[in-house]
């Protein structure tokens, strides 16, 4: 009884120590995985590189995944560019796996103390502590845990439980193990830790360990998979390229053991000069042969592995919509053609803005899916731009550019908030069937503007178009409050649908406001290469046209 | 859609009726464009007949507007209807037009 509840504390203490590990690594070294991640497009190689720190530093392949299948989806990356990232984040995990492997029982005990004395201290107060003092707290409590599943079985018969663990897990039961293990886990290292650890309590052999590992390095690629969620097109083609790195492994390996087998090698023999005598570091050894396998080849063939993931999740038209067509990462370096390719990339945002409204003019054609798939694709396109203008600040600026990039970064985020108010403006109307007047006219008035908006952005375009904008965006709280007060007045007659008509006024009133904000900040400033004409500062009044 | 034209001293008058949506759009702009290229007055658009005005007929007359701007001349609306001076006014577009 003693026994199973140590084993199961010692799993407890594991899986906390993963999780807090996993999180405050995360948390600590998130920005820099990102900003390291982005690095990674110079070549295969270096992807490859950054995915093995980005792994090593995460622990989790699966996150490293998810994070390139997001910035494929944002538009950073190609498919092409994430694949050795994705590979290299396999390699990375193994890192975890060796220091699981050395016995570390003293080492423990010491960080143990230290991170107790830390938080008696308070340095846990300051953010950037308490980030790395979960990281050693989670790493004591995994070690551990580890030591708790070691030395569980010291009251047993060991010869005799590692004879029936030896009839009862087949190399098929280990190799299933691994895989459900690897699937609950979301991981591939957990259940090989474990394996590391069962290995040295003696109960279970090097020879059916194996197969545990290999079942688990494939269930991991599942696990990527399933958490894939509602990702398509190009970022769950990521998904995939890791499973393609786990197959590839296992093949390879699962080839090799074959080999040495038809060769007339003893496999447990040869796993044990594999790992210096030591099974745990055999395991080890076996793990990282698999990601390095794996992984190689996936970035070697990558033009096959690109092919096979894209024939099983095909480019969607989202994938089309969300890249960026003038910015890439390279451009930062060159601050001013960086902030021409801005201007361009924010006046394409804008030129799309009226696709996100409904067509309530030509109902037909209107197609809310499609609208949907804009959205997110402009949002996509406008969170990149943002991210590339920080990369831009972070670049040693001259004032004058300095000054640019930030009005460049309002122009977006006012791009981005109206690009949002739109949707959320087109979500309400689509709650009308048929639209009633007002909606119709809110909707085809709010197109109207941005018609004119698209006008006014490019660079050759006359000031007086944003004069016409600034008149058509002049205060019509008014009017608006009217409209409201007519509407509350009716609402005797169906709450809902008065409900969404006062919503959509309010929409349509943010918008207008964004609009004429966006109709500001897109005017060259003074200390810019365009003085402002004289022209520029008067609205146009209505005997002007 | 119908337009007809007529001439009432310098200025011209256009006497619209139908629909002003995305299919008519085009060829009103058209018509406004040659009205503003041929005459020296001002424009005067008559709305009486209409009873519908979308995005692309407000962005047609905009376009005729902006056309005149340089020559100093006006282009006028008439007669809207109650719900097409509804789309005016929430548009914004009745601050850019003398309507009577």
């Amino acid at each position: 009884m003693l026994i199973l509840a140590q084993l199961f504390a010692g799993l407890g203490l594991l899986f906390v120590g993963l999780k807090l590990m996993g999180s405050h690594l995360q948390h600590a070294m998130g920005r820099r995985v990102r900003r390291l991640l982005r690095a990674a497009t110079v070549s295969r190689a270096a992807g490859f590189l950054c995915g093995t720190v980005a792994g090593a530093i995460t622990q989790s392949s699966n996150a490293v995944t998810l994070i390139c299948a997001n910035l494929v989806r944002g538009g950073v990356f190609s498919p092409r560019d994430a694949i050795p990232v994705v590979a290299g984040a396999n390699v990375g995990t193994s890192a975890l796996v060796f220091i699981a492997s050395v016995n570390m029982k003293v080492a423990v005990l010491y960080l143990v103390a230290l991170v107790g004395m830390g938080f008696h201290l308070r340095m846990h107060a300051r953010p950037a502590w308490r980030e790395w003092m979960g990281v050693a707290l989670g790493l004591a409590l995994l070690f551990l845990g580890l030591d708790f599943i070691k030395s569980a079985p010291a009251g047993l018969n060991l010869a005799e439980t590692a004879r029936v663990i030896g009839d009862v897990l087949t190399p098929t039961r280990g190799f299933f193990l691994g895989m459900v293990l690897a699937v609950i886990t979301q991981s591939a290292s957990t259940p090989t830790i474990l394996a590391v650890a069962v290995v040295q309590t003696q109960v279970l052999g090097l020879g059916d360990a194996i197969f545990v590992v290999l079942g688990a390095n494939l269930g991991s690629g599942l696990a990527t998979l399933l958490s894939a969620g509602d990702l398509k097109g190009s970022a769950r083609q990521l998904c995939i390229s890791a499973i393609l790195v786990k197959v590839s492994g296992c093949v390879m390996v699962g080839a090799a053991a074959l080999a040495a087998i038809l060769l007339g090698h003893n496999l447990d023999e040869l796993l044990r000069y594999l790992g210096g005598g030591d099974p745990a570091f055999a395991i080890s050894v076996v793990f990282f042969a698999l990601q390095l396998s794996g992984g190689a080849l996936v970035v070697i063939m990558i033009g096959v592995s690109e092919a096979i993931s894209a024939r099983f999740s095909p480019p969607t038209r989202e994938d089309h919509l969300s890249r960026p067509r003038f910015i890439h990462d390279q451009a930062v370096k060159d601050p001013s053609t960086a902030l021409d390719l801005v201007a361009r990339e924010t006046a394409r945002l804008v030129t799309r803005l009226p696709r996100l409204l409904p067509d309530l003019d030509q109902r037909a054609a209107d197609d809310p899916k499609a609208r949907d798939a804009a959205w997110r694709g402009a949002d996509a396109i406008a969170a990149a731009t943002d991210r590339f203008l920080v990369d831009l600040i972070d670049q040693h600026l001259t004032r004058a550019d300095l000054h640019i990039t930030l009005r460049a970064q309002t122009q977006v985020e006012l791009v981005r908030a109206l690009q949002e108010t739109l949707h959320e403006f087109g979500t309400v109307v689509d709650a009308f069937n048929p639209p009633p007047p007002l909606i119709f006219n809110l909707s085809e008035s709010l197109r109207a503007l941005l018609l004119v908006l698209t006008d006014a952005v490019p660079a050759d375009a006359s000031p007086a178009d944003l004069d016409v904008l600034d008149a058509l965006t002049a205060d019509r709280s008014g009017l608006l409050d009217r409209i409201r007060r007519e509407l509350a007045a009716s609402c005797a007659t169906g709450g809902d649908e008065v409900r969404n008509l006062m919503r959509a006024t309010s929409l349509f009133e943010r918008a207008i406001w964004l609009v004429r904000r966006l109709s500001l900040a897109l005017r060259p400033g003074p200390n810019e290469d365009n003085p402002p004409s004289a022209e520029s500062d008067r609205l146009l009044s209505p005997a002007d046209m | 859609m119908q337009i007809e034209t007529e001439e009432n001293g310098a200025d011209t008058v256009l006497k619209v009726s139908g629909r002003l949506d995305t299919l008519n759009a085009k060829p009103f702009e058209g018509k406004l464009l040659e009205a503003v290229k041929q005459s020296n007055g001002c424009i005067i658009v008559d709305l009486t007949g209409v009873d519908y005005v979308s995005s692309s007929g407000l962005r047609a007359l905009l376009v005729a507007g902006k056309a005149m701007t340089p020559h100093k001349r006006k282009l006028r609306l008439k007669s809207l209807q109650p719900q097409i001076q509804e789309v005016f006014d929430i548009s914004g577009f009745s601050a850019l037009f003398e309507i009577a």
